[in-house]
C-alpha cells in the first residue's frame, strides 16, 4: 500500500505528541523528551525503503517544525539512517537488537539535532558538554524504553494496513 | 543481497542529490515546508491545551455550592475544617491573584493587548520557548512583546495561523536593553538569554553594567526596560539582578545574572503587546521569521 508510510506517521504522531508533552513538563530542566529515533525502528523492518524514507523525513520534519533547529537537518539524517536500516534490516532481527538500535539511533539523531541547534544558536553556551551529555543520556533511556509500545502501535498499524511482516532470516 | 546493495547506494546517492538541491532551493521553500509541519500540529497541539483547561475547570467546577456552604459552616466549629477550606481556596485565590496581575498593567496606547493562552512550553540548552494559542489570525505579528502583568515574558519569534512561539527572557536568542534600579545616570546595560544547564533555573546575563555601579543594599535590584529600540515599552520589569556584579575579563564593565520575576514555565496566560504601527525592527524581522 503506497500510503502506508503516511498512515504510520498519523498512528506515530499521537507518541511524539506525548513526547512533546512530556517535554511541557520537563521544560524547566531544559530537556526535551525526544522519540522520533526511536519511532524509525519498526517500520524500517517491513517498510519498503521509499516509504521508510518518507517516514523518515516526516518525522523529521515535525520534530522540526516548532525548533530553531537548522531546515532539515534532522529530517535528512533520518533519511540516511532509514536508507542504512532499510538496508541492512538483519541488524534489527531481534528485540534485543530493536532495544539497542532504539538506543543508538535515538542518541545520534539527538546528537545531531543539538549540535546543528548549537551552529545556529545566537549566543555560545556554558557547560554545553553537560546539558549535551544529559539529553543524550535521556535520550537513549527514552529511546530504549519508548521503543516497545511505539513498536506495537507501529505494528498493529502496519497490520491492518496488510504491510508484510518482517522476514525472520532478512 | 546485490540488489539490496545497489538499491542502497542509489538510495545514498538520490539523498546526497536531495541535500544538495534541498540547500540551493529558495528559502522560501524551506519555510513553506516548516508551515506545513507546524500547521498539522497546531490542532493537537491546541486540543492539548484546551483539554488541560477543561480538566481545570472540572476541577473547580466539581466543588459544588453546598460542598463550600458545609465547609464554611465548619469553619466555625472545627480547626481541621479550616485547614481544608484554605487549601480548597488556594487555587481559586491564585486564579485570582493572576487575573488581577494580567489587568494590573496599563497597556501603552500604541499597542493593542492581546491575552493568550499558553498550549505547550518548549525548553533546552538552545532554546526556551512556550507556544501560545493565538497566531496571525488573532493579529499576533513577529517581533511582539509578551508580558505578564509588568513583568516581559519574551517576544514573538515565529507567528503561525493560530499559534505563535514566543522566545523566553531566558532563551539565548533573547537580546533587550535595560536600566537598573539604584543607577542615578541611568546608564543603559544589556540583558540576553543565557544557555540554561540542565535541571538548573534559567537566566539571564546583563552585561554592559557600569564598573561604579552599587547594588542597592538589601533588596535585589530590579531591571526594566528602557523603551528604545520600538520593541519592548520603558518601564517593563525584566527581571532582579541575581547577588552581586562580578567584573568581566577586560574590566572596564561589570556583568551579573538576572533572575525572571515570574517563574516562566508556570504561566498560563500571557498579554501580548501588538504595536498598532508597524515598528522599523518588526519589519526587518518580518523578512525572515528570525528563529
Amino acid at each position: 500500500m503506497g500510503w502506508a508510510w503516511l498512515i504510520l506517521l498519523l498512528a506515530t504522531y499521537p507518541w511524539l505528541l506525548g513526547a512533546d508533552l512530556a517535554s511541557d513538563a520537563l521544560a524547566s530542566s531544559s530537556l526535551v523528551v525526544f522519540v522520533s529515533g526511536a519511532c524509525l525502528i519498526a517500520p524500517a523492518r517491513r517498510l519498503k525503503r521509499w516509504q521508510c524514507v518518507l517516514f523518515a523525513a516526516g518525522l523529521g520534519f515535525l520534530f522540526e517544525a516548532r525548533r530553531p533547529i537548522p531546515d532539515g537537518a534532522l529530517a535528512l539524517t533520518l533519511v540516511a539512517v532509514a536508507i542504512f536500516l532499510s538496508s541492512n534490516r538483519a541488524l534489527l532481527r531481534s528485540t534485543p537488537r530493536m532495544l539497542q538500535g532504539a538506543a543508538v539511533v535515538n542518541v545520534g539523531a539527538c546528537l545531531t539535532w543539538f549540535v546543528a541547534a548549537a551552529i545556529a544558536a545566537d549566543a555560545p553556551a556554558d557547560g554545553a558538554f553537560g546539558h549535551l551529555f544529559g539529553q543524550l543520556l535521556l535520550a537513549g533511556v527514552v529511546g530504549a524504553l519508548g521503543l516497545v509500545p511505539v513498536a506495537l502501535t507501529q505494528n498493529a498499524a502496519m497490520d491492518r494496513l496488510g504491510v508484510p511482516p518482517a522476514p525472520d532470516t532478512p | 543481497m546485490d540488489q539490496n546493495r545497489q538499491g542502497a547506494r542509489a538510495s545514498y546517492v538520490a539523498l546526497a542529490v536531495f541535500v544538495a538541491a534541498w540547500i540551493l532551493l529558495p528559502s522560501a521553500v524551506r519555510r513553506f515546508n516548516r508551515e506545513a509541519f507546524v500547521e498539522f500540529q497546531a490542532p493537537a497541539l491546541h486540543l492539548a491545551g484546551k483539554s488541560r483547561d477543561l480538566a481545570t475547570f472540572w476541577e473547580k467546577k466539581s466543588r459544588s455550592t453546598e460542598e463550600l456552604v458545609a465547609a464554611g459552616r465548619d469553619l466555625a466549629r472545627i480547626n481541621a475544617a479550616l485547614e481544608l477550606k484554605l487549601k480548597g481556596l488556594e487555587d481559586i485565590r491564585r486564579e485570582n491573584q493572576r487575573l488581577r496581575e494580567v489587568t494590573r498593567y496599563n497597556v501603552p496606547a500604541e499597542y493593542l493587548s492581546v491575552v493568550a493562552r499558553v498550549a505547550t512550553r518548549d525548553s533546552s540548552s538552545w532554546w526556551q520557548r512556550i507556544v501560545i494559542r493565538k497566531g496571525r489570525n488573532d493579529g499576533i505579528r513577529p517581533g511582539a512583546p509578551v508580558v505578564f502583568g509588568d513583568t516581559v515574558v519574551g517576544r514573538v519569534t515565529a507567528v503561525h495561523l493560530t499559534t505563535s512561539e514566543v522566545d523566553l527572557v531566558t532563551s539565548p536568542g533573547f537580546r533587550c536593553t535595560a536600566y537598573l534600579e539604584g543607577d542615578d545616570q541611568s546608564r543603559i546595560v544589556l540583558v540576553n538569554g543565557v544557555a540554561a544547564h540542565s535541571l538548573g533555573t534559567a537566566k539571564a546575563r546583563v552585561s554592559v553594567i557600569p564598573y561604579d555601579y552599587l547594588l542597592p543594599a538589601g533588596t535585589p535590584a530590579r531591571v526594566t526596560t528602557t523603551g528604545m529600540g520600538g520593541v519592548f515599552p520603558s518601564g517593563l520589569t525584566l527581571g532582579y539582578l541575581d547577588g552581586g556584579a562580578y567584573a568581566t575579563q577586560v574590566g572596564n564593565f561589570k556583568e551579573s545574572l538576572l533572575v525572571p520575576s515570574r517563574d516562566l514555565y508556570n504561566l498560563q496566560e500571557v498579554s501580548v503587546l501588538v504595536p498598532l504601527i508597524q515598528t522599523p525592527g518588526e519589519a526587518l524581522m518580518q523578512g525572515e521569521q528570525f528563529q
